[in-house]
């Protein structure tokens, strides 16, 4: 059976975990992507993180990935919010212009090393296979921080969400929250980047969420959902590469591979949500057709 | 609230309107006058409290001022129409209220304190057409949320929570609706969602932003209602408006704005056209010498 068997090989059992743990965490903080349409921030920390991991491991080898990681992750964070509550964003022109500029200083810096190429894909998309226990812990530690975070805050962080100028009134520091859950992303973007690159990492933040919330009306089932459906893609696309690469000679990325299974759900998510609304109105005319009938 | 105070600081604000700027310091004079009187007042006649005292206050935005010389006061139990053309600063002050706009000169007092303290025991209502309808909650999610200040972050909601949700959902006639999505409400149901989750808070002061607009004859009704009995168990109401026939039904005091006061005090006394004229510049119309309407809004 391709989904157990190749992992009992102890490398393909700590990728397996890490993805598995990542696509949760990301499917979890995606809801909260979602609401508060974070969308723009998942895609500004990607352009940060980069440089940040270039840095990181020039400075300290691939020790020094992380800490360059989360450095650039949690001061984009901050200036991102600083900019958003002074309406600066608008000024989209200059802000990309910023992002673009930060990403090339770290493709300058890759291209600088040896063995560019190789470098420059491992920083983009990730080398799951290659992943350590202690690269394991860090995940793991990052995760709970995260989930406990959004439990405790959960219900200012839905009126925050639902009704800014209500939470204001009610009370809640807006701002202190924002930069919360902006550090909250870019937490789970420095976690992601050396499995699977911070280039996919966008679509594990984005994609199970969106389809979770196609399936459901309801936060409280949301959560779960896009937290499985981040967990299940991460495993399939795993095995999928794995069975491609070994079984059929076929070489196929396993960062790619994840992607590409959570956008199939996606669709079966969206078809089903199709479906689900059809029976519904199927049912309320019908019924109203029976009460015309009386 | 009554008086002449007041009623003479309304008439010298009208002035402001026929003559603009200059007129600002002739408005200074019987204001400055009668402000110890007014600070009197905020004990008020025996057996009644004040619940917001506006003591010549300016707020602004930054170096913005937005609204100037604010002066009156309301007592528990009343309500008081914020009435003024868009941009007059009726957001701005109901925002004020709140401690969320800055008071720059002057003084405004909430529930006998500042409006950052006195949040904790003030509601506010929304327009329901500024919220996103695709946001996926619930109605009775909704309403809770007025219960997350005594709930707090980590508790489940009791017993008490849901009883209180509940009735609020019933006093606005939509306790059948209560697991529907709220994005799935007309925009009048919605509004009056936003209102139970306001009086679930079981606020002393509550702040409506504009709740009439475009919004359907049943839910008027039932909005009007539920003021009512929030204002017998005696809880004060501001509420935003356009409609000139609402604060004549619903409020006892009405305060008119655009950028400064044109009048504040009782309702009939207060809404006269002159000062309607003065408020709306040249977009208020006579009728029949007693009626005015507002062409523009």
């Amino acid at each position: 059976m391709i989904l157990f068997e190749p992992f009992h090989l102890p490398f393909m059992a700590r990728a397996l975990a890490e993805l598995v743990i990542l696509g949760a965490l990301a499917g979890t903080v995606g809801v909260l992507v979602l609401l508060r349409r974070l969308a723009f921030v998942s895609d500004a920390l990607t352009h940060t993180v980069f440089p940040g991991v270039v840095i990181g491991y020039l400075m300290a080898g691939e020790g020094g990935v992380f800490w360059g990681a989360l450095a650039a992750g949690v001061v984009t964070a901050v200036l991102l919010t600083l900019l958003t509550h002074r309406r600066r964003v608008s000024e989209d022109a200059a802000l990309a212009m910023l992002l673009t500029t930060l990403f090339a200083v770290g493709v300058v810096l890759v291209s600088r090393q040896t063995g560019y190429t190789a470098d420059l894909t491992a920083f983009l998309f990730g080398r799951v296979l290659t992943v350590t226990q202690e690269q394991l812990a860090q995940t793991g530690v990052v995760t709970i921080l995260i989930v406990v975070l959004l439990a405790v805050l959960r219900r200012p962080l839905t009126l925050r969400a639902f009704d800014p100028e209500g939470a204001r009134a009610a009370g809640i520091r807006v701002g202190l929250l924002d930069l919360v859950s902006n550090i909250a992303v870019a937490l789970v973007v420095v976690a992601a980047v050396r499995a699977v690159g911070t280039i996919l990492v966008i679509a594990l933040l984005i994609v199970p969420a969106a389809a979770a919330r196609v399936l459901s009306d309801r936060i409280a089932v949301i959560v779960p959902l896009a937290c499985v459906m981040g967990a299940a893609a991460g495993w399939l696309g795993l095995a999928a590469s794995y069975e491609a690469s070994v079984g059929h000679g076929l070489r196929l990325a396993s960062g790619g591979a994840v992607v590409l299974i959570l956008v199939a759900m996606y669709g079966l998510a969206w078809a089903a949500g199709v479906a689900r609304r059809r029976v519904r109105l199927d049912r309320a005319s019908g019924a109203a057709g029976l009460e015309a009938l009386r | 609230m009554t008086g002449p105070t007041e009623n003479g600081a309304a008439v010298a604000g009208a002035a402001v309107g026929a003559a603009a700027g200059a007129a600002v310091g002739a408005a200074d004079g019987p204001a400055a006058g009668t402000a110890a009187g007014t600070v009197a007042d905020v004990a008020g006649p025996p057996g009644r409290t004040a619940a917001l005292v506006l003591d010549r206050a300016s707020v602004a935005y930054g170096d913005v001022p937005v609204l100037e010389e604010l002066h009156g006061t309301v007592y528990e139990g009343e309500a008081v129409a914020l009435i003024g053309p868009n941009g007059a600063g009726k957001s701005t002050l109901i925002k004020a209220l709140l401690g969320l706009v800055p008071v720059v000169r002057g003084r405004i007092e909430v529930l006998g304190t500042s409006p950052d303290r006195a949040r904790r025991d003030v509601a506010y209502v929304p327009q329901a057409d500024t919220l996103d309808p695709d946001f996926p909650i619930s109605v009775e999610q909704v309403v809770m949320m007025g219960r997350y200040r005594k709930i707090g972050w980590l508790r489940r909601p009791s017993a008490a929570d849901r009883e209180h949700a509940a009735a609020a959902l019933e006093q606005v006639g939509l306790a059948e609706r209560a697991r529907h999505r709220f994005g799935t409400l007309s925009g009048g149901q919605r509004q009056r969602v936003l209102l139970a989750r306001a009086i679930a808070a079981q606020p002393r002061l509550l702040l409506l932003d504009e709740p009439f607009n475009g919004v359907d004859a049943v839910s008027q009704h039932t909005i009007l209602e539920a003021m009512d009995a929030l204002k017998g168990r005696g809880t004060s109401v501001v509420v935003s408006t356009h409609d000139l026939a609402i604060a004549h039904l619903a409020c006892d005091e009405v305060c008119l704005l655009n950028r400064h006061q044109f009048g504040f005090g009782p309702t009939d006394a207060t809404l006269t056209p002159e000062r309607l004229r003065a408020t709306y510049g040249g977009h208020a119309l006579e009728l029949r010498g007693d009626r005015v309407i507002v062409t523009q809004t």
